[in-house]
C-alpha cells in the first residue's frame, strides 16, 4: 500500500509517493506548468489524475493524465450555453463518480455550475438543475467568485448528492442531479440585513462522512456546523474551544463520524491563523469541545490554508495532509496528534488530495 | 500559407507544437483551425480578452479582430497580455 498526495499550486501540480508509515516521501514535478491547479484527484477506479486547471490568459479547463503526470490531456468540450448567459469563469473541484459509475465525473466551477461527464473527462455537459436553479437570482459571488466547491456523493445511495456553492449555499438532490433543494436551514449568513435566509450562505466547505451518510459537516464563513439529517438542519459549532468560527478548510476522520478537524483563521477582515500560530483543532465528541493540536506546527505563523488545502487517507490512523499558502506541506501520520513538514517552499499551496493505492 | 505562432504553454497543449502553417482567410479561421482553438476562443467564440494576436506585427484587434481577412503570407503570432504574478 502507498499514498499519493496531489498539490495543487498556483504554478503547476506535485505529486508526493509515500509508503503506509507516511514518514518519507518522494516529490515529483511539477507538471501542467503554467496552470493554477485549483484541485487535483486521483480517480482510483482506473488511476486517472484528473485537475482543475485555470490561466488568467488561457481560461478554465480540465486536464487527466493516465500515467501519474508524464501526459496530459485537456477536455475540450466544457462550456455554458449561450441561453443561460453565463460563461465558465474558474474550474474548481473535480469528484470521480462512486464504484460502477464507470467514466462519470463530476465537476465543480464558477460562476455556480455543476459539469458532469460520462466518458471520463472528454467531453462536461452543465447540470441544468444547478444552472438554472429557481434561485439563482439570490446568488452571490463570494470573494473568490461563485464557486462550487464541495461535491459529496451519498455512497449509500446513488440517487443522492451533495454541492456547495459560495455564496448560494448547500444544494442536495434526491434523484440524480434533476432537481436540487436548498439545504441550508440553521446556517447563518450574518453577512445580510437578515441572516436566516433559504439561499445566499457563504459555505466554504462540505464534506459528507462515509460511514455516516446522514452526517455532514460544513465550514461557513460564519461557523462550523454538522448536520445529522441530510442538510434538512444545521447545528452550530462553536463556543466551545473554537477560537473562530471562520476558516475555510475541513478534514474528516474515516473511523469516526464524531471526528472533524478544522484549521480556523481570525474572521473575514483578517484573513490569517488564530493566535500567530498554524493550529489545526480536532473535534472528537460531534463538535460539543475543540482541541488545539500544534505538534510540529510552526509559530509564529500567519500562513493561512485554502478551502482544498486540507485532506485525510484512509489508513489506520488516517494521515491528515495541510498545505499552505506558503508553500509547506505538512503530514500528521496519526490522525494529527503530530506533524511534520514533509514539503517547503512550493508555490503557494490551492488544494491537497490524499489517495491510497496499492 | 498563413504561419501561426503559439507561446510556450499553448504550445505545450498542442503537443509541443509551436509553429502551424495552414490556409485562412481569416484571423478567425486560423485561430479556429488551431488545436488549442478553445484556450485562444471562449465558448462563444470570441477572443479571450488577455490574448493578443498580432498579424505581421499589427494588433488584429486594429484590423478587425477575427473577421481580419489574411492574403495568405502572414504571420500571426499569438501573446498573452501580461498578467498575473
Amino acid at each position: 500500500m502507498s499514498v499519493l498526495v496531489l498539490l495543487g499550486t498556483r504554478k503547476g501540480l506535485f505529486l508526493l509517493e509515500g509508503d503506509e508509515a507516511r514518514r518519507e516521501w518522494e516529490l515529483q514535478g511539477p507538471f501542467l506548468t503554467g496552470w493554477s491547479v485549483f484541485h487535483a484527484v486521483l480517480d482510483t477506479r482506473d488511476g486517472t489524475i484528473h485537475a482543475a486547471t485555470n490561466n488568467e490568459v488561457y481560461g478554465a479547463t480540465v486536464h487527466r493524465s493516465p500515467d501519474r503526470g508524464r501526459t496530459w490531456t485537456r477536455s475540450e468540450e466544457l462550456g455554458l450555453p449561450e441561453d443561460s448567459g453565463l460563461t465558465l469563469e474558474k474550474t474548481w473541484h473535480v469528484e470521480p463518480g462512486r464504484e460502477g459509475e464507470d467514466g462519470r465525473l463530476w465537476l465543480g466551477a464558477a460562476p455556480g455550475v455543476l459539469f458532469r461527464t460520462d466518458d471520463a473527462g472528454e467531453s462536461w455537459a452543465p447540470v441544468e438543475g444547478i444552472l438554472r436553479h429557481e434561485t439563482r437570482d439570490r446568488w452571490y459571488p463570494g470573494a473568490g467568485g461563485m464557486c462550487c466547491h464541495s461535491i459529496q456523493l451519498d455512497p449509500e445511495d446513488s440517487e443522492r448528492m451533495y454541492v456547495g456553492i459560495s455564496a448560494a449555499g448547500v444544494f442536495r438532490t434526491d434523484d440524480g442531479g434533476e432537481s436540487w433543494t436548498p439545504a441550508n436551514k440553521g446556517t447563518a449568513a450574518d453577512f445580510l440585513p437578515e441572516p436566516w435566509v433559504e439561499v445566499g450562505q457563504c459555505v466554504h466547505k462540505v464534506l459528507l462522512h462515509p460511514g455516516r451518510p446522514g452526517r455532514l459537516w460544513q465550514q461557513n464563513h460564519c461557523g462550523v456546523y454538522r448536520t445529522d439529517d441530510r442538510g434538512e438542519s444545521w447545528e452550530r459549532l462553536e463556543g466551545n474551544g473554537l477560537p473562530s468560527g471562520f476558516g475555510f478548510p475541513l478534514a474528516l476522520d474515516h473511523r469516526d463520524p464524531d471526528a472533524a478537524l478544522v484549521v480556523p483563521e481570525e474572521g473575514a477582515e483578517n484573513r490569517v491563523t488564530c493566535d500567530g500560530r498554524l493550529g489545526v483543532y480536532r473535534t472528537d465528541d460531534g463538535g460539543a469541545s475543540w482541541d488545539l493540536l500544534t505538534d510540529g506546527l510552526p509559530a509564529p505563523a500567519w500562513g493561512a490554508v485554502m478551502r482544498e488545502g486540507f485532506s485525510s487517507d484512509r489508513l489506520d490512523p488516517p494521515g491528515i495532509y495541510l498545505g499552505t499558502q506558503s508553500g509547506s506541506l505538512f503530514i500528521s501520520p496519526d490522525a494529527g496528534d503530530t506533524w511534520t513538514e514533509a514539503v517547503a517552499q512550493l508555490p503557494p499551496v490551492l488544494s491537497v488530495e490524499a489517495a491510497e493505492w496499492s | 500559407m498563413v504561419v501561426v505562432v503559439l507561446p510556450g504553454i499553448l504550445a505545450s497543449e498542442a503537443g509541443g507544437r509551436k509553429r502551424f502553417e495552414l490556409d485562412a482567410a481569416t484571423v478567425g479561421d486560423a485561430l479556429r483551425s488551431l488545436p488549442v482553438a478553445d484556450r485562444v476562443l471562449d465558448e462563444r467564440g470570441q477572443l479571450r480578452p488577455l490574448v493578443n494576436v498580432y498579424v505581421d506585427g499589427r494588433d488584429a484587434r486594429e484590423r478587425g479582430g477575427l473577421e481580419a481577412t489574411l492574403d495568405g503570407d502572414e504571420t500571426v503570432r499569438l501573446v498573452g497580455a501580461i498578467a498575473g504574478g
